[in-house]
């Protein structure tokens, strides 16, 4: 009876999907319990049950409130330079020409390798952190501004010249709402980018965001405490490409009919 | 002059401001180091830095770095690559399968991997073994994702065509599933060798002993700018060329 | 023809493109000359290169003459002339990310009416193109035919003097173009507008048009022009009268051979030769 209960329930994907993931948190449990040494890994209920430990942890909610900043300021400051950018080059042909190129080769680059670069700079504290995370934002929004401007059927351009148009309307009316679907998928990588950029200087080195307490948790081997703190990240993370793919799906509602 | 000149005349422009400009920040450089008194502990004499880069090369000091991140890397890549090709199409072959699996690992791609590193450092220290196994994590998932895309995604029409004439299973996978497959598995691939290599890099210049990532961290805690942008340098050519590499055998399969 | 019942009078109008001797190089009009009285339709009909269409692009002023020159309502055209001229073209100039009613109010904000007025000229010229129900609705989700009335109420929305369309209903099927044409011609009997129509459908100009300017193969100029003395609105039975099939056979018998010319011109071209 519960078997066929079972299989009928089965037959909609999302619930073979939680299952799955049921499963592997039993084995995961199973495993820290039974199998691996306390020290290295941690059951799922002992890091749910210390959640509260971990937030009660003196510097911790002040460290996830940094990150969270860093990440914020990182991501605007993308979009805008980006944005800035991404128009000069993508509405002279010329420029777009002699630079797209060059700014094609440096996004190619392993940016990683000049992380201790960064540091040196601009020091161990939050702004090392934003500017690598804006280092690796900007670029998907400069590729997409370039490119949501230079599609634009020509026929738009003429008929909006035709009715009398100047060329800050055109820019304002015409290429800038053409543009904007671009622009939203640009920002979804972006904050892809931001997210990569500023926890990877985190984790290099950091003394007030949540990168000092991911250090501090490993070498104290408390694996219980890092896990729920990997585990608040991962939350943050989610909620904010959830937020921009939300926002780029609500922009670009006539693009897609 | 004819369009097909203006069109060069017009590369040939943008060219030339490409060239200008690099070699402007070039003498710029030199300008700062040498002439305004930029400090070499924040800017190394470019003069310096080739010096240092040219000797690396012919003493052979790169090959010790070197050797360790190329080991992590194929290592890494090895296990991800045939582990996301077997698990891909496994999944691939029932459409069931892929829309609870596809869903799934997309959504833990989306998640930054990066996280897992201080896990993997607890667990397996600051040895090979936690790079080896974030590379494996981060390159998963592009190939696996990619390997469902391809093989699950076959035109039906076309399996349907070699059933009618008769195929067994052996030649439909040899003959019209693998062929068919063949460019996206590609592309995933390349995507996932570009990713593991990141990852290895970046795992090593956070927390490591050894290799190209570690060595940059080491030389910009001693303050030797010179070497360390010469070891910049030298990651990054390498990086290009593996990349180079990669993308050219992706595009060589393609074409077949 | 009096100078102040004229719209639109071309003297001696060329156009080439590129310089002699380049690949690109192409004379698309030779010596056209026109007038243009107020308040009647033209039809400029003609092989396909024949110069028509760039025709239209200099009366709008979008594109300048090599020789000649073209004047609307007394005044040289140098530019594009938003207060006097509105185009309506083929493909679909409607911005997508606006509906219907912003894409006419948009027109407007280019050409410089005040904000009071324009919502009013937008719902009555979508009123007037039947498209009240549509105007909250994005392009993407209209038919052809639809986008292609909402492109018209954009035009008449700015209330100009001269209209002027390049093949406006090319895109539509058969049964649409005809439902357009008539609705097209019982607005053009309610509102004076002075309309140059450029098709290459010989029954939409026959049924259109008030006079018919045939163009030969390229480089274009007027062969001849065909008178149709029938008032608008026209209505659907004038399309089966005597007068109506004798115009277009006529229409028919000057386009063939330059048809024909063109057609043989552009497989000697592909052929790899120039012509001539």
């Amino acid at each position: 009876m519960i078997a066929a209960a079972a299989s009928h329930a089965l037959r909609r994907p999302w619930v073979a999907r939680v299952g799955v993931v049921v499963l592997l948190l039993c084995f995961w449990e199973i495993a820290a319990r039974w199998w691996v040494d306390p020290m290295f890994l941690s059951p799922p209920s002992r890091v749910i049950a210390s959640l509260p430990a971990v937030f009660e942890t003196r510097g911790v909610p002040a460290a996830l409130r940094v990150t969270f900043w860093e990440l914020a300021v990182a991501f605007a400051l993308s979009v805008a330079i980006g944005l800035a950018i991404g128009l000069a080059v993508g509405l002279q042909p010329f420029v777009r020409k002699s630079f797209m190129p060059i700014i094609l080769l440096l996004y190619g680059t392993p940016q990683v390798t000049i992380l201790p670069l960064f540091i040196l700079y601009f020091g161990i504290g939050p702004a090392s952190k934003i500017a690598f995370g804006v280092s690796h934002g900007f670029f998907p929004i400069v590729m997409t501004v370039v490119a949501g401007v230079q599609n634009i059927k020509p026929i738009l351009l003429t008929s909006a010249r035709a009715m009398g148009a100047n060329r800050w309307q055109i820019l304002r009316h015409v290429v800038f709402p053409h543009m904007i679907p671009s622009f939203f998928a640009g920002m979804r990588l972006a904050m892809t980018g931001v997210l990569l950029g500023v926890l990877l200087a985190e984790l290099y080195v950091s003394t007030a965001g949540i990168g000092h307490f991911t250090t501090l948790f490993t070498q104290n081997f408390d694996p219980t405490r890092l896990l729920g703190l990997i585990a608040v990240l991962a939350a943050m993370a989610i909620l904010l490409n959830e937020t921009v793919r939300r926002a780029e799906l609500h922009f670009s509602r006539w693009h897609s009919e | 002059m004819t369009p097909t000149g203006d069109r060069r005349e017009a590369r040939f422009a943008s060219r030339a401001v490409q060239v200008t400009f690099l070699i402007a920040l070039l003498v710029l450089w030199y300008l700062a180091t040498t002439r305004w008194r930029v400090s070499p502990l924040l800017l190394p004499n470019p003069v310096v830095v080739l010096r240092d880069f040219w000797s690396i090369l012919t003493t052979g000091e790169f090959i010790g770095d070197l050797r360790v991140t190329l080991t992590e890397l194929v290592s890494a890549f090895g296990i991800a690559a045939s582990s996301g090709l077997l698990v891909g199409y496994l999944i691939s072959r029932s459409q069931y399968r892929i829309q609870v699996f596809e869903p799934l690992f997309a959504g833990i791609y989306s998640v930054p991997i990066i996280l897992f590193l201080p896990l993997y450092v607890l667990l397996f220290g600051l040895g090979p073994a936690s790079k080896i196994a974030l590379g494996v994590t981060i390159s998963f998932f592009p190939i696996a994702l990619n390997t469902i895309a391809g093989f699950g995604y076959v035109e039906r029409t076309l399996v349907t065509a070699a059933r009618s004439m008769g195929a067994s299973d052996l030649q439909l996978f040899r003959y019209v599933l693998l062929p068919a497959a063949l460019p996206i598995i590609l592309t995933g691939m390349r995507m996932g060798f570009t990713v593991a290599l990141l990852s290895i890099i970046g795992s090593e210049t956070i927390a490591s002993l050894a290799g190209l990532g570690h060595r940059i961290v080491y030389l910009a805690e001693g303050m030797e700018m010179a070497p360390m942008f010469a070891y910049i340098v030298f990651v990054v050519a390498i990086a290009a060329i593996l990349n180079t590499l990669v993308s050219a055998l992706e595009a060589r399969g393609r074409r077949r | 023809m009096m100078p102040d019942k004229v719209a639109i009078r071309i003297s001696c109008v060329s156009h080439q493109f590129g310089e002699e001797g380049e690949a690109r190089h192409v004379r698309a009009l030779r010596d056209t000359s026109l007038d243009v009285a107020r308040g009647e339709l033209i039809c400029l009909i003609g092989p396909s290169g024949c110069g028509k269409s760039t025709l239209l692009n200099i009366l709008g002023g979008l594109i300048a003459p090599t020789a000649g020159s073209v004047e609307v309502f007394g005044k040289r055209v140098t530019g594009p002339m938003p207060r006097d001229i509105a185009f309506v073209f083929q493909e679909n100039a409607l911005f997508p990310w606006n509906t219907v009613f912003e894409n006419v109010n948009l027109g407007m904000l280019f050409q410089g009416v005040p904000r009071a007025e324009r919502e009013g000229r937008a719902k009555r010229a979508i009123e007037a193109v039947g498209l009240k129900d549509f105007a909250q609705h994005y392009p993407a989700q209209l038919s052809g035919g639809m986008r292609q009335r909402a492109a018209l109420a954009r035009a008449l929305s700015l209330e100009t003097g001269i209209l002027l369309m390049d093949e406006p209903f090319g895109a539509l099927d058969e049964q649409t173009r005809m439902i357009l044409g008539e609705d097209l011609s019982v607005l053009l009997s309610r509102a004076e507008k002075t309309i140059v129509f450029v098709t290459h459908s010989l029954g939409e100009a026959t049924f259109l048009a008030d006079r018919v300017a045939v163009f030969s193969a390229r480089p274009g100029t007027i062969k001849k022009i065909i008178k149709v003395d029938e008032p608008h609105p026209r209505r659907s039975d004038f399309v089966t009268s005597a007068q109506f099939t004798s115009i277009r056979n006529e229409l028919y018998a000057l386009l063939h051979d330059e048809i024909r010319k063109t057609m043989a011109e552009s497989s000697v071209s592909t052929a790899g030769g120039h012509a001539p």
